[in-house]
């Protein structure tokens, strides 16, 4: 055998030539169809609800005029007037408020943790119990309504916070994208931590924790946004209308006799507004979040 | 304080084995380089040390005391990283003072130590800037401050220059070494960079394979390498590095490589004597002299006739390389010599200063 003189490793990586992505010079046409499109898609997402917030400021006679009015000619306060005296609805509001802000808080708490136990821990099963994590994602939650309200009427849960609140916490969706988050920091601050002294959970409260805020506050406003908007299970669960969240409060108003259009618009968009709030204060965050890969350096 | 020892350590990944049996004692205040190509085990043997990794096997000391199960923060070692892993959310002085912090030491102190290490180096104007702020240079030497700081009995460099441009490289080297004789800290370096290796190490460990190749004071791991690989990872340009055979013939043993014979010196021809037949020849470029005139070799039996086929000054010198046969040589030459591709020079070796490599490639004048 010959002696070795030739060593792999010592020769120079290979050229990597990245050929870089022509930019595209194109024509202001394509600009300006681009546009265009996004203007009709903003449009048409935007019309239901203009129409919705137009409707809820008309009276009874102005409702079904022809053509109908876009902006009302005598706008009157009266469906809200008649909302909040004829119906429980501020203790819908409550209701909704509660269970979406404890789910929020408590998932933001547990999937983060979670997430950095995923993404940074090695303890043994860990693949094999993210793989079940994941498998619980790609169940549809109507396959497991029915037995899922089983167990909470069981339980005596069925018209309680507790009944409404429990089962939206097992949802596994924020886990993964906390580890996802948690895996684009870089180990090595980890272990600049664990050589200064901090123990597991503090490199978790200490270092990692005010590094994914952004992508904490976008859990929690995403969070927050499906229990506010989630209707299916409040629906079963909540059988006295004291216990009704907004989305089953607000759809109770029409399943009287008659629908009376007015009280539902005002209905809608009083339960849209802290939603629309909640975004407008979070949005810087919640943009940074989805370029959270900037946080490396 | 500050003697760490190595005692048959190995880390393996499943079946893959990242780092085999290393042995090492390193001496107080010593600094100390493991110096490899990437995926050597070098990073992988300092994490150990540092508490990063499980040992798989062996055991590591530090002060004699057997640190195989301790915590990292227990370790009395402090580490300098690659990326320089500051703190993103914190100002300069809180990076500093973290590990003060996390050790419970009163506020006081820590404000102290604190602005002591910053102003030794040259930090004190930036101690409420956030990581982000800083230019790479002064990154570095926030995360050196969070390491002195903590007054640490052995400090562990991971690569630490090689995200600097090479001005600034050259600088914070020299910084470091000052740093090095004002706290006479024991230091493990890890780098891949021969002249880092070479400038600031007292002593070297070349590995490869994770598996120690020579272990020895630059200088000596340089005149003296122990095996073709550290004669080749060592020295630039590379050292000329040719496999043949040896031939004992009448006249003295040659070495034989592609039809080029070339007659061995007595040094040489000594331990030719006890080798098996295959062999390899190095020789530096430095040992290689440039004769214009091809008629010049004629009769010199170290000298060999050949065909220029790269020029490239680089300044101070002209690395010459040229072929004879099959065989290409590099050669370091006067700056200014008049040479260019295709003209016909000669090579005279210094046979004196050449390495013989055997069997596996170990250097015959240090074998047995």
């Amino acid at each position: 055998m010959a002696i070795e003189t030739e060593f792999a490793e010592l020769r120079p990586p290979a050229d990597i030539t990245r050929a870089t992505a022509a930019r595209r010079k194109g024509p202001s046409l394509y600009l300006i169809a681009i546009y265009g499109i996004l203007v009709i898609a903003a449009f048409i997402a935007l019309v239901p609800f203009l129409y919705v917030i137009s409707t809820s400021f008309k009276d009874t006679i102005s409702l079904f005029q022809y053509p109908p009015e876009w902006i009302p000619s005598e706008p009157t306060l009266d469906n809200f007037r008649g909302l909040l005296a004829d119906y429980p609805f501020v203790r819908w509001m409550l209701n909704s408020f509660v269970v979406a802000s404890a789910v929020t808080i408590v998932k933001v708490v547990i999937d983060s943790m979670a997430g950095y136990a995923f993404a940074k821990m090695t303890f043994p099963g860990k693949d094999a119990l993210f793989l079940v994590v994941l498998m619980t994602l790609m169940v549809p939650f109507a396959a497991t309504l029915i037995p899922l309200f089983i167990i909470v009427r069981d339980l005596n849960l069925t018209n309680t916070y507790a009944g409404l609140i429990l089962p939206a916490l097992a949802s596994p969706i924020g886990i993964f994208m906390m580890r996802q988050f948690i895996e684009t920091l870089p180990t090595d601050l980890e272990n600049a931590a664990r050589l200064d002294g901090c123990s597991e959970f503090q490199i978790f409260r200490r270092v990692i924790l005010p590094l994914i805020r952004p992508g904490l506050v976008v859990l929690g406003v995403f969070t927050f946004m499906t229990q506010w908007t989630s209707y299916l299970w409040p629906l079963v669960i909540g059988t006295k209308t004291e216990m009704f969240t907004l989305t089953v409060g607000v759809q109770s108003l029409r399943s009287l006799f008659t629908v009376n259009w007015g009280i539902l618009s005002a209905g809608a968009v009083l339960s849209m507004l802290p939603l629309v709030l909640v975004f407008l204060f979070l949005q810087r965050y919640f943009i940074a979040g989805s370029i959270a890969g900037a946080l490396k350096e | 304080m500050g003697q760490v020892d190595l005692i048959q350590v190995s880390k393996r990944y499943g079946t893959a084995e990242a780092v085999s049996a290393v042995n090492l004692a390193i001496a107080d205040h010593e600094f100390i380089v493991l110096l490899g190509p990437s995926g050597c085990g070098k990073s992988t043997l300092l994490k150990m040390i540092a508490g990063l990794e499980d040992v798989s096997d062996g055991e590591i000391y530090i002060d004699g005391n057997l640190v195989n199960y301790a915590r990292p923060a227990d370790r009395n070692v402090a580490m300098v990283f690659q990326n320089y892993a500051l703190y993103p959310h914190m100002t300069v002085f809180d990076n500093i003072a973290f590990p003060l912090k996390m050790t419970g030491v009163a506020k006081s102190e820590t404000d102290q130590r604190v602005r002591q290490a910053a102003g030794a180096l040259g930090l004190e104007t930036l101690l409420d800037r956030r990581p982000e702020q800083l230019s790479g240079g002064q990154r570095q030497r926030v995360a050196l401050g969070r390491a002195i700081v903590r007054e640490p009995s052995v400090f562990l460099m991971d690569e630490p220059l090689s995200n600097l441009d090479a001005q600034l490289r050259v600088q914070t080297r020299e910084e470091l070494l000052r740093l090095h004789a004002r706290l006479q800290r024991t230091t493990i370096y890890v780098t891949h960079d021969q002249i880092e290796a070479m400038t600031m190490g007292h002593r070297i460990v070349v590995m490869r394979g994770g598996v120690v190749q020579q272990v020895g004071p630059p200088q000596q791991v340089y005149d003296e390498p122990a095996n073709t690989f550290v004669a080749a990872f060592l020295g630039s340009p590379r050292i000329n590095l040719h496999a043949g055979r040896l031939d004992q013939g009448g006249s003295g043993a040659t070495f034989v490589a592609n039809g080029t014979a070339i007659l061995l010196p007595p040094r040489l021809a000594e331990l030719a004597r006890a080798a098996t037949t295959e062999a390899a020849l190095g020789v530096r470029p430095e040992n290689i002299h440039v004769l214009l005139d091809p008629a010049a070799t004629d009769g010199a039996s170290n000298a060999l006739p050949a065909t220029v086929s790269l020029v490239e000054p680089v300044g101070s010198d002209l690395y010459v390389t040229a072929t004879t046969g099959d065989l290409s040589w590099t050669a370091r030459a006067e700056p200014r010599l008049p040479v260019t591709p295709g003209q016909t020079i000669g090579l005279r070796l210094d046979l004196q200063r050449a390495h013989l490599f055997g069997e596996s490639g170990r250097n015959l004048a240090l074998a047995g």
